[in-house]
């Protein structure tokens, strides 16, 4: 039991492990020291409260993309239109936060991340149809949709929606009582991080201990034999195909009212992408993506602040990053096993 | 005691002396370094204003640019950094709120204006180079031996959106103009967009139907289309804010330059000579280098020297003074253009 519980864990940190072996390699190459530029992103990303709370904004967003990610990846769905989600849910949560003037903080809060929630699940409808009455392949629809939407909102935010006299595509400035509450001022955390967090610690309940969670599952583990066995399969693909652009759309919604404020050209910088490397590093498991969007949100937020104090330029912080999603799709978890099996 | 604030206390131990010889910062706008724009631009004239200093620099990257604002600014502040010049334009709000917190540091926006004593606004006079762009238009399009011009007094200029920060090129085009022949029209039009050269290239391409042979670009990515539609048809269009002559050489008649190269140079500068603008708003004209006309690479053959020289000529006189060219954002409207 603890033994496995070692190899599970082992198999989750390896794919991270070697990344930093291989960004140690070519740190080397390009003439700095390994070590003390780790040591240097370790004191940027956790060193003090400041930079932790730096570390879990940037970790907020890829929280729910992971979540949306993983609630149709567990079902056997390759949804990978939670990015086109994060950008609607973004611009509506931000519209109806500079157009709802005069509402009380309790009221228009709750009606822009609703908003833009609903936004992202309706987003999904299309490609979700499409998938479960005609079998097409839902990774060619939602990545399509993913630059219809990034192409629509930045439409609007350059024409309709544009801030009279802004120099720069973005929408005016949310009101006031339409931001979510910073919890460490003067710092950029904000109530969004609890909320994120606490909707993929329900998710982990929700696959443990419900019966839709069990079944969803099952279906993408085995959808031939939940057919057999009376699960109602499309109808369950349907459900979780909506309710993974719902939470990609609620994402968007977050980082519009809790840190951007307004919707702005570049408001998302592939969070939804980044979302899927979260969901397959956290193996879908609730405290595994927990885990992993920090990894991300660690090296998000390290890797702008370090360049104050050397000369390591950004890219390298872009391989550190793309070595660990390329480990993280990989089974490596197998190929432990397999030679345990063997000895 | 972490790496970071150790470095950050040798920092501040070397700056002792001197608040001007703490070390400056460079935020790098959306789009990255390499941009071979924007960006790239004014990382040049940082690392000149550095280097001439001595003074350390840094340029700071981020994917995450928009959403770290106030992230970075903080971080770099704490640290003991002196001076951060910021280029994105989204950071604006985040900038004023952090420089109220870190009274000592000095903080730097581009194109748009802060509040705080502490923080220096960049803007340009755009409407100084527009004025040039408008009278070299003006001339052109009255001169059939240039290829590609109509019989017809007519040019253009195409703005991403009515608002008073376009309307300034547009008002200095439309006076530069009409200051060296009245007879000529200015179309004017707007795209609502600054995003899509498709809407561009369409209206442009109407432009041209009706009579005009050079059409002004001020729409940014729209404005790109506008540079497409100069090309397709064989007329001319002006570029804008970078050298647009490249883009499709020979019908960029010229490009209204934004210098971010000197502008960072010169705020660099002044925070090292502890003459820092604080709580001001530089602009930066012609006189100071800031906007320009370009070199005009490919089209300068094509232009009679006389025209030229008259556009210098002009030049010469707004630097004298003996031209003011209306600041649509400092007058309001001119009667020329309501």
């Amino acid at each position: 039991m603890i033994r496995a519980a070692l190899a599970n864990l082992a198999a989750a940190a390896l794919p991270f492990v070697l990344a930093l072996a291989i960004g140690a390699i070519v740190l080397a190459v390009t003439g700095h020291d390994p070590l003390s530029v780790y040591a240097l992103m370790a004191s940027e990303a956790f060193g003090g409260t400041r930079r932790i709370a730096a570390t879990l904004t940037a970790t907020t967003p890829l929280l729910l993309t992971g979540l949306a990610t993983a609630i149709a990846f567990r079902a056997g769905v390759f949804n990978v239109g939670v990015e086109g989600c994060f950008y609607l849910g973004g611009l509506a949560a931000a519209t109806l936060g500079f157009w709802l003037v005069g509402w009380p903080a309790i009221a228009i809060i709750p009606v822009a991340l609703l908003a833009g929630a609903l936004i992202g699940g309706a987003w999904m409808v299309a490609p979700a149809t499409l998938k479960v009455r005609l079998g097409v392949d839902e990774v060619v629809t939602t990545l399509m949709l993913n630059f219809i939407a990034v192409n629509l909102t930045s439409w609007l935010v350059n024409g309709p929606l544009l801030a009279r006299g802004s120099a720069n595509s973005a929408t005016p400035a949310i009101e006031k009582t339409a931001e979510l509450p910073r919890l460490l001022p003067p710092s950029t955390l904000h109530l969004g991080f609890i909320i994120s967090l606490a909707l993929v610690i329900l998710y982990g309940f929700w696959d443990r201990f419900t019966v839709t969670g069990f079944r969803s599952r099952l279906v993408g583990l085995n959808a031939r034999f939940c057919r057999a066995v009376g699960i109602d399969v499309p109808s369950l693909l349907f459900r979780m195909m909506i309710l993974s652009g719902l939470i990609g759309g609620l994402a968007g919604a977050i980082h519009a009212l809790g840190l951007v404020h307004r919707f702005v050209a570049g408001f998302s910088p592939g969070y939804g992408f980044t979302g899927i490397a979260v969901a397959l590093l956290g193996r879908n498991s609730a405290l595994g993506m927990i885990l992993a969007a920090l990894v991300f949100g660690a090296l998000a937020s390290s890797g702008a602040t370090i360049q104050l104090f050397s000369d390591v330029p950004i890219e390298i912080v872009e391989v550190l990053q793309g070595t660990v999603m390329i480990f993280a799709v990989a089974k490596l978890g197998l190929l432990l096993r397999d030679r345990r099996g063997l000895a | 005691m972490n790496s970071a604030s150790v470095l950050a206390l040798a920092l501040g131990a070397t700056s002792a002396a001197k608040a001007a010889d703490a070390p400056a910062a460079l935020i790098i706008a959306q789009g990255g370094l390499g941009d071979q724009s924007y960006n790239d631009l004014a990382y040049e004239g940082f690392k000149k204003a550095v280097a001439a200093a001595k003074i350390e620099g840094k340029p700071v990257e981020s994917k995450d640019v928009v959403a770290q604002a106030a992230d970075i600014l903080r971080r770099a502040s704490d640290a003991g950094f002196g001076l951060l010049v910021d280029l994105e334009y989204s950071h604006g709000e985040a900038l004023a709120t952090v420089a109220k917190d870190y009274p000592d540091t000095k903080y730097v926006i581009l194109n748009q204006v802060q509040p705080g004593a502490n923080v220096a606004s960049v803007l340009f006079q755009e409407q100084e180079g527009s004025y040039l762009a408008g009278a070299l238009a003006a001339l052109v399009t009255t001169d059939t031996s240039i290829p590609g011009i109509n019989d017809k007094p007519i040019i253009g200029v195409i703005g991403g959106t009515k608002s008073v920060g376009i309307d300034k090129f547009i008002v200095g085009y439309i006076q530069g103009a009409h200051d060296v022949n009245p007879n000529v029209e200015v179309k004017v039009a707007y795209s609502n967009n600054f995003g899509d050269p498709a809407i561009g290239l369409q209206m442009a391409k109407a432009m041209y139907d009706e009579g005009a042979d050079i059409v002004y670009q001020v729409a940014g990515g729209t404005g790109i289309g506008v540079i497409q539609a100069a090309k397709e048809t064989g007329h001319y269009a002006i570029g804008v804010d970078t050298d647009q002559d490249g883009l499709a050489p020979g019908s960029v008649l010229t490009s209204m330059l934004k210098r971010t190269d000197v502008a960072v140079e010169t705020v660099v500068g002044d925070y090292a000579g502890d003459t820092f603008p604080g709580g001001k708003t530089v602009t930066l004209g012609l006189k100071e280098n800031g906007v320009a006309l370009s070199d005009m690479k490919y089209t300068k053959d094509k232009i009679p020297a006389a025209t030229l020289a008259k556009v210098d000529e002009l030049k010469a006189k707004i630097l004298s003074g003996d031209i003011k060219v209306w600041n649509a954002v400092d007058q309001g409207y001119p009667d020329f253009f309501k």
